[in-house]
């Protein structure tokens, strides 16, 4: 942030490195909205510190979210109740989200890393498959997570909201944002857009108020200046749309409205991904630079490799598979595939993880 | 409906699961040494709040925690294997390929040029020496029938004409295609588990290397050539598919010069000496390969009372040339490895 702020010619603060503690922007935001929720009224004051420091702590969700609004979880602090089947339901879920993790996230980042390697001779559809990579890397990563702390709060007996709803299917940006990441969402709209007006002010003071809250969330992100450059791309688009888009978009076939989000989400990435605006600039070119290329050798030997698990990715960011398992959800056998999916999940992620820390001190290239 | 209880079993095997390999980390005897990276595991860390704070307790409990993992080879085969399920051949930087074979996937070239321009300045330094280069193609170069169809390039042909461009003031041996002829002949010049090329390999360079150094090579019929079996070499080990069958190693002795052989290893301040190009003890390891002189060494003399001349040589080498210079031995008094 020092380094952004240093870009005004008068300021020369030296930077100087504060360790950040882990889940910082995460539980920032809950005890913001502990005081929020208490002063409105919305929730009791929580009178034992021990029920409170739980809340603020709570650990399946302390580093990667989902951010839990106070009012939803102040019942369920000092009155939920453990049973056999909320655990069951959350391991199942907990094993969903680290499956998500391990066996999707974590090759998907391998392709990314391979693709941004090769760099230069990626050719367009080399980059576009990087950036693809990366799209899915994020969205199963953080899922997961958020899966993972779900699972984890039900073994607690805790009901926490979902944090994504499958935003890869978005007809619009407009809903991509009620999909994708919703505690976040909610947090803004709900201690930000509505207390600053929202749109019972007027179509400018709304405009401005869009522009405050997406600024906002793009530095929630981070203080680097590719997260607010982010956070104000989606406000524009998202204007665009609320005020001139939203007729073309509602009459458009379903095919043209899902490439058009596709698209910029997609680029939206490239935007989130790299801090260095030069290296940005260079493979938005890359994307679009139809002259040359197809696809280099090496890129094309990346994407081969990980031609599959990039298909099961896009299956699995559709609600297809969870459609499947919700005919068959009520059978009295569902215990048989549940069992062995989570011990096939448990098997693999493990030995995934065991690998990654095996480090042979080889001769290789001696 | 009574609910039954077969539909908590996803959960007591969840939890048997995470509890199990708990507990096994706690009981098991703790490792010090896997043979297969060739490393000391870490043990478990001694705790001080200096250490706490400065985050190396952490770092090194974190460490403990994986290498002592319960049946860790076993996890990283099960990995192997299932990245080959998912179509993805060489993700751990070894291709598993036909017939066996276990191959690098193409070295990065980010060195190649700095290399080059340092052997052509050494060379030009020393202009009253004769200097020679030769570099070993890769593994996946020359067999390349047996590679998956889908793998990275190895761009072994433009590197060896970037060095015929760019290496002038030396003697460039060039052995691709005296390779890839004995290789299409049947003959097996690299291992299947191992990056080095076999004593077959070795030969044949020795034979190609015999014009630029001016020696005659002895023929094949010469050496006694002795065969040990369950050589698990490099790539079998960094590979993880521990299903791959181990090759064999083949040790090629010229009995002509027993005893006026002599091989001192030099270490820092230690010098050792030992009386046969070969080291038997290591024939006990999975990895057999330094029995060839003893594995790598910053440097090394080899002293041949019995060399058909009395000229010296200077090899600076990889570890390609440990099988390689017992093969030189013969035509040179002495040859200093480094």
């Amino acid at each position: 942030m020092t380094s952004t702020l240093n870009y005004l010619p008068f300021l020369n603060i030296p930077a100087f490195k504060v360790p950040l503690p882990i889940g910082i922007s995460f539980y920032t935001f809950q005890t913001m909205s502990y005081s929020i929720d208490v002063y409105r009224g919305d929730a009791p004051m929580q009178k034992n510190i021990i029920t409170f420091g739980t809340y603020v702590s709570l650990f399946p969700q302390l580093i990667a979210g989902p951010i839990v609004r106070y009012k939803d979880v102040a019942y369920q602090l000092d009155h939920r109740r453990e049973t056999l089947d909320s655990f069951t339901k959350g391991v199942m879920i907990f094993c969903i989200g680290l499956g998500k993790k391990v066996l999707i996230a974590n090759q998907m980042g391998a392709l990314w890393d391979a693709i941004r390697e090769s760099g230069e001779a990626n050719g367009w559809l080399g980059s576009w498959v990087g950036i693809i990579a990366y799209t899915f890397q994020i969205y199963f990563d953080f899922s997961g997570y958020s899966d993972m702390a779900c699972g984890l709060g039900n073994m607690l007996g805790f009901e926490f909201l979902k944090n994504f709803n499958y935003p890869y299917i978005s007809k619009s940006i407009t809903e991509f944002w009620r999909r994708w990441h919703i505690s976040l969402g909610t947090w803004f709209r709900e201690y930000v857009y509505i207390p600053l007006g929202g749109n019972r002010k007027g179509t400018g003071r709304q405009i401005l108020n869009l522009l405050i809250v997406w600024f906002l969330t793009g530095f929630w992100h981070g203080a680097d200046f590719n997260f607010i450059f982010w956070g104000l791309y989606f406000g524009l688009l998202l204007i665009i749309e609320k005020f001139v888009l939203k007729r073309w978009l509602d009459k458009a076939p379903a095919f043209v409205s899902h490439i058009y989000s596709l698209f910029f989400i997609v680029i939206g990435w490239v935007l989130f991904y790299f801090s260095d605006l030069t290296q940005m600039w260079n493979y938005i070119v890359s994307m679009f630079s139809f002259g040359s290329d197809v696809i280099g050798d090496s890129a094309a030997a990346s994407a081969l490799s990980y031609l599959p698990m990039l298909i099961v990715a896009g299956i699995a960011s559709t609600p297809l598979a969870a459609k499947l398992y919700g005919k068959i959800k009520t059978a009295k056998f569902i215990w048989v595939p549940q069992t062995l999916y989570c011990l096939g999940v448990l098997a693999v992620c493990t030995a995934l993880l065991v690998s990654q820390s095996y480090n042979p001190f080889l001769y290789f290239r001696f | 409906m009574k609910k039954s209880k077969l539909r908590l079993i996803p959960m007591i095997v969840f939890l048997v699961f995470v509890f199990s390999l708990t507990v096994l980390f706690f009981v098991s005897p703790k490792k010090e040494y896997s043979s297969s990276e060739k490393r000391y595991l870490q043990q478990a860390p001694a705790f001080s709040f200096a250490a706490l704070f400065s985050g190396k307790f952490g770092d090194e409990f974190e460490t403990f925690l994986s290498d002592q993992f319960a049946g860790r080879n076993l996890w990283v085969g099960l990995a192997s294997y299932y990245q080959l399920a998912i179509g993805n051949n060489g993700s751990n930087g070894i291709y598993y390929c036909k017939d066996n074979y276990l191959v690098n996937d193409p070295c990065g070239d980010g060195r190649l040029s700095v290399n080059t321009d340092v052997i052509e300045e050494f060379a030009g330094k020393h202009s009253e020496v004769p200097v020679t280069v030769l570099i070993a193609p890769s593994t996946g170069y020359i067999c390349s029938d047996v590679l998956p169809p889908v793998h990275k390039q190895y761009k072994d042909d433009a590197y060896f004409e970037s060095f015929q461009e760019k290496l002038r003031d030396v003697d460039f041996v060039d052995v691709r295609e005296a390779f890839q002829n004995e290789y299409s002949a049947g003959n097996q010049i690299y291992y299947k588990t191992d990056h080095h090329w076999t004593s077959y390999g070795a030969y044949t360079a020795y034979k190609e290397l015999s014009p630029a150094l001016g020696y005659e090579p002895n023929d094949e019929s010469v050496y006694e050539k002795t065969s040990y079996e369950d050589f698990y070499g490099t790539t079998y080990s960094s590979s993880g598919f521990w299903l791959i069958p181990p090759d064999e190693i083949e040790v090629w002795e010229n009995h002509a010069h027993d005893g006026a052989v002599k091989v001192t290893v030099i270490e820092g301040e230690n010098r050792t000496e030992h009386d046969d190009l070969f080291f038997y003890s290591h024939l006990e390891e999975d990895d057999k390969y330094p029995v060839f002189l003893d594995g790598n060494h910053a440097y090394e003399i080899i002293e041949n009372a019995a060399a058909a001349s009395d000229e010296r040589l200077l090899v600076i080498k990889d570890s390609f040339a440990h099988s390689l210079v017992p093969f030189l031995s013969d035509h040179y008094a002495s040859i200093t490895m480094l």
